[in-house]
């Protein structure tokens, strides 16, 4: 359960660059030797997110070489 | 809260023990570091109301970091970020790795699956080595100290590191077990990471090379279940190799599946309990230290 402490990580560093703003999506591009197991990084992806600018955020995942584990990009909810 | 592995459980500590010091450290708290939890950390980034006398005016109501490549697509503000997940890890084990360097410190990482040999493999090496060469030793479980004790009654400083409900040990836990351990120029660490051969392929330490230890009664075929790990590992050690005879063992299967994931990686043949073995490990820990 590893995908735990990665969910941890990726959501620490969206919420940071992402400065006080609201999230909506976070693309992920993930490589097949990537050791990461896309259900377990969704469902600890949730639950993490919780109580963040992250919170209600959908993850969606690209297609990437080797063993890529990169945070493409993430949009924002529109500003009111 | 997580309902697998209680990862995300507001009481999840990793816990560094120095037995030598007697010293008890708290290295994490809590799922997530403070300040990324909605509300205060970032409110300096929001909208800003100043009193001050002069007017200006922006373009946007929001004032994100313009050196930063995005695009306003139908819906919000898509921001490219093209950031390594791992990054952070991997830039402290860099860190640990130049520290290493400098100090000429051999750092190696011993991964196996629980009960595979790990610490009588450690308690062998130090008691045969026997003060020639100083070795230190940190010591990953979940729970419990025994390990670091018994490296400790072997000879030998140990850090015992708990992660708690955490799978392995990471770059930042090795940056404070170094720094509490102080390992001697020219001295040998040594890393036994928490038993489990699925996580800690991923995470850099800083350390020379992964050793992965496998014992005989796992089976030929755990190269094939768990790829990721010996292809990460530049050395496999087999371990308990005394029972081979008595539990129909086949070496060479167990060669050649350890070949089909990493072609190149060192095969030593031991065993940490009879002492056959040992010294082609002690010679490769040596030309290790020399290289």
């Amino acid at each position: 359960m590893h995908e735990m402490g990665l969910t941890r990580s990726l959501v620490a560093i969206v919420a940071e660059h992402a400065a006080g703003r609201s999230v909506r999506r976070v693309r992920l591009a993930i490589g097949p030797l990537a050791c990461v197991e896309r259900r377990a990084l969704s469902f600890c992806f949730d639950i993490i997110a919780e109580g963040t600018v992250l919170a209600g955020a959908s993850l969606e995942f690209l297609e990437a070489d080797g063993d890529t584990f990169v945070i493409k990009d993430y949009e924002l909810e529109e500003a009111a | 809260m997580c309902g697998t592995c209680g990862c995300s459980d507001p009481e999840n500590m990793v816990v560094m023990t120095d037995l030598a010091k007697g010293e008890e450290a708290l290295l994490r708290q809590g799922a997530l570091a403070p300040g990324v939890l909605d509300g205060h950390a970032h409110d300096h980034h929001g909208h800003h109301h100043h009193d001050h006398d002069h007017h200006h005016h922006h373009d946007h109501d929001h004032d994100h970091d313009h050196d930063v490549p995005h695009v306003h697509g139908p819906n919000g503000e898509v921001i490219t970020l093209e950031q390594a997940v791992l990054a952070k890890n991997d830039r402290i084990a860099q860190r640990n790795r130049g520290w290493f360097e400098g100090r000429g410190v051999l750092a190696l990482n011993l991964v196996s699956s629980p009960g595979a040999g790990k610490t009588t493999l450690l308690e062998r090496t130090i008691r045969a080595l026997d003060g020639r060469v100083e070795i230190a030793v940190i010591e990953g479980d979940q729970m419990t100290t025994n390990d670091a004790e018994r490296i400790r009654d072997a000879g030998a400083r140990a850090i015992q590191i708990n992660t708690g409900a955490g799978c392995h040990l990471e770059a930042d836990m090795i940056a404070s077990a170094i720094e509490s351990l102080d390992p001697k120029p020219g001295s040998l660490l040594l890393i036994e990471n928490v038993g489990n051969l699925v996580c800690p392929a991923m995470f850099d330490l800083g350390e020379r090379m992964k050793v992965a230890v496998i014992s005989t009664p796992e089976g030929e075929d755990k190269p094939l279940k768990y790829p990721h790990m010996f292809r990460a590992a530049e050395a496999v050690i087999v371990n308990k190799m005394d029972l081979a005879e008595h539990i129909d063992f086949d070496l060479d299967l167990l060669t050649r599946n350890i070949r089909v994931i990493n072609p190149d990686a060192r095969i030593l043949l031991l065993s940490a309990k009879s002492g056959q073995g040992m010294a082609e490990w002690l010679a490769f820990l040596k030309d290790q230290q020399a290289a």
